[in-house]
């Protein structure tokens, strides 16, 4: 087992990572003095200490070891955000139901089973419920069907 | 008789139609998240935050306290019944409760937590209204610089009460404080980190973070999880409980209560903590500690009643100080912000109505939750067979939609997105989510608090230390802090931990 991939090195390496982001974004804030700071010098501070942070992370870790990564599953979170995604780019596009279906067939491909029955069930359901609580109910200002092409 | 003025103002706010129907609303939608496994109250308010958007104040955070305190109900019915805690407050419930409901003691094991939870709620309720108001004159005393020692004493604090490495914990704080520090600098108005986009000139919202970060990397975890669920749910014949139960389980009920009500309060503190305690406690004090795990009644009253009373408790500190003590209240704390509300103690004297009325419509909702709970406890029990892949699109779905009517842009659905991605490294990294969310919830009024303070003192850090109640806090940080490196501490809480994972 590599030593470097174990959960508490990365999140070391993550902290340091967000740190230097954070310090290369702010260096053009100006840092005022300590009586006035200046929209700099918090960020500044922050960015610094989380650097600090991750550096000991990382270190205790190497010292004295942390339990290895577990190897992610690629399919879930994949899928997920490429539903959310497809669903952002569709909604305002082509209304909440054309958005809705390709979520939830996306979504329901990254769970276990896929039954298509199943999938088209809950469709038509959760389209019925979206439209009566959001469209109806709360009366949101949204499409549900909207043809664009 | 001031107390009862605010009482009578707070139970004519919480007796309304509209308050009463939402009340009712997060106490059954907190039935339900605590019935399901594999979605928490935590999840459940995040995604409810955009709507709350479109309803007044005082109605969401009574539906939103509602889901909270809800959810602790909830939670234990399916602890009891079918040995699967909906919540992480109830996982003690499963030890002596389930074995009881093998004893064929489902229903009194059910009625003594329903009933032994509104009793809890009813007294937290009664120490808010105490200390609401002697805590918020307190707190108006404070200067800027005591307010920010006090919300380093409050993310430290936190940070203990987390499990896993604390150096990680206290890492997360800062980068949720320096996730808060995006958007306009109010100051100067200089753009901090914003990337030239205009979204994010306001800061990044609140809600698709919350969404993001514990709704979507939850569903993510449990897909992978192939989350399952067991059979073999026993029938609840008698509600009654025997006399004997009912002797045994008040005085538990009691000291579970107190104690919860005591964790409660605390910073990172909350039902969790309080129904292991308790169940720990009575252990200890038992004459006959074997029966434990063997469907004793004082391992159920117990923890069921500590985990509604802290809940009921952890408010306190949010609503008087504007200090949230676990993930859940950071997510209050949002939903004030969302609604134009500055969380702190000018809430109970600007906000009289909102303030009492929320209080009052808890003990409303605890008396609810018995009706929800006992008798229409088929019904709940019918809901757990509803299979996770219908469940996960749909919370995905409303995630998206509700992260979308925030303001009608495609931006935050993709913020959703983004943050799901993070909160799943967090969850692979083994860092958590709530201390991150403390910080990007206190981040820009802590940066506020310093600057003022520093202002003020011509650029002196000393007068952190000079003022006596700054001073103390400090102290009180320092020692949490020392207390963690004592390497036997280290190891109390690591077991703590073990404990309550297994």
């Amino acid at each position: 087992m590599n030593r470097f991939l174990s959960k508490d090195f990365l999140s070391g390496l993550m902290f340091i990572g967000f740190g230097l982001i954070a310090l290369y974004f702010g260096q053009k804030l100006a840092l005022g003095t300590t009586v006035r700071m200046g929209p700099g010098y918090v960020p500044r501070m922050l960015s610094l200490t989380l650097c600090g942070l991750g550096l000991v992370v990382c270190i205790v870790a190497l010292v004295s070891g942390s339990d290895p990564v577990e190897r992610p599953k690629w399919k879930p979170i994949t899928l997920v955000t490429i539903g959310i995604v497809c669903f952002g780019l569709l909604f305002e596009r082509a209304g909440l139901i054309p958005a809705l279906i390709v979520l939830v067939t996306i979504a329901s491909l990254a769970g276990e089973e896929f039954k298509l029955v199943e999938v088209i069930g809950n469709i038509i359901a959760l389209s019925v419920l979206c439209t009566l609580v959001f469209k109806v109910g709360l009366s949101m200002n949204i499409y549900v069907v909207r043809g664009v092409w | 008789m001031e107390l009862l003025d605010n009482l009578t103002l707070g139970f004519s706010v919480a007796f309304t139609f509209q308050n009463l129907t939402y009340c009712l609303l997060g106490c059954v939608l907190g039935t339900l998240i605590g019935v399901l496994p594999g979605i928490g109250p935590v999840a459940t308010i995040a995604m409810l935050l955009p709507i709350t958007f479109h309803l007044p104040p005082t109605a969401s955070l009574i539906m939103l306290a509602g889901i909270y305190y809800g959810a602790a109900y909830g939670g234990s019915t399916t602890s009891i019944l079918v040995n699967l805690p909906g919540e992480s407050s109830s996982v003690v419930t499963c030890l002596d409760g389930y074995q009881m409901a093998r004893n064929g003691r489902a229903g009194a094991a059910l009625s003594i937590s329903a009933v032994g939870s509104f009793f809890a709620g009813t007294v937290g309720t009664i120490i808010i209204v105490m200390f609401a108001e002697p805590l918020t004159r307190m707190a108006q005393k404070f200067g800027p610089a005591d307010y920010c020692s006090l919300m380093a004493l409050g993310l430290v604090a936190a940070v203990i009460l987390a499990s896993g490495s604390v150096v990680k914990a206290i890492a997360m704080i800062f980068l949720g404080l320096l996730f808060g520090l995006v958007g306009t600098d109010v100051n100067t108005g200089a753009q901090r980190f914003t990337f030239d986009l205009p979204e994010l000139s306001d800061g990044i919202d609140f809600a698709p973070i919350a969404m993001g970060l514990f709704g979507i990397a939850e569903i993510v975890v449990n897909l992978e999880k192939h989350l399952t669920r067991t059979g073999g749910t026993i029938k609840v014949t008698s509600l009654w409980p025997t006399m004997d139960e009912v002797r045994r389980a008040i005085p538990a009920a009691l000291r579970g209560t107190f104690l919860g009500a005591a964790l409660g309060v605390l910073p990172g503190g909350g039902p969790t903590l309080g129904a292991f305690s308790a169940y720990t406690l009575e252990k200890k004090i038992s004459r006959d500690p074997s029966k434990f795990g063997k469907g004793a009644v004082e391992g159920v009253a117990a923890p069921e009643a500590a985990n509604n009373a802290a809940a009921q408790t952890s408010f306190i500190p949010m609503l008087t100080l504007g200090i949230p003590s676990n993930a859940v209240m950071a997510l209050m704390v949002g939903a004030m912000i969302i609604q134009g509300i500055q969380p702190g103690p000018e809430v109970m004297t600007k906000k009289p109505d909102l303030f009492w009325g929320m209080i009052a419509s808890m003990w409303i909702g605890n008396a609810m939750l018995v009706i929800i709970n006992l008798p229409m406890i088929g019904i709940w029990v019918k809901l757990l067979t509803v299979p996770y892949r219908f469940l996960a699109p749909a919370i995905l779905l409303f995630c998206c939609i509700g992260a979308y009517s925030l303001q009608n842009s495609t931006f935050h659905v993709m913020q959703v997105a983004a943050f799901g991605v993070l909160g799943y490294i967090f969850v692979r990294l083994g860092c958590e989510g709530a201390p991150f969310l403390l910080g990007l919830v206190l981040g820009p009024q802590m940066e506020e608090y310093f600057r003022r303070a520093m202002l003020l003192s011509r650029g002196d850090p000393m007068v952190f230390l000079e003022r006596p109640i700054s001073l103390g806090l400090l102290i009180t940080t320092t020692l949490l802090l020392i207390l963690m490196a004592i390497p036997s501490f280290k190891k109390a809480r690591k077991e703590a931990f073990v404990e309550e994972e297994g």
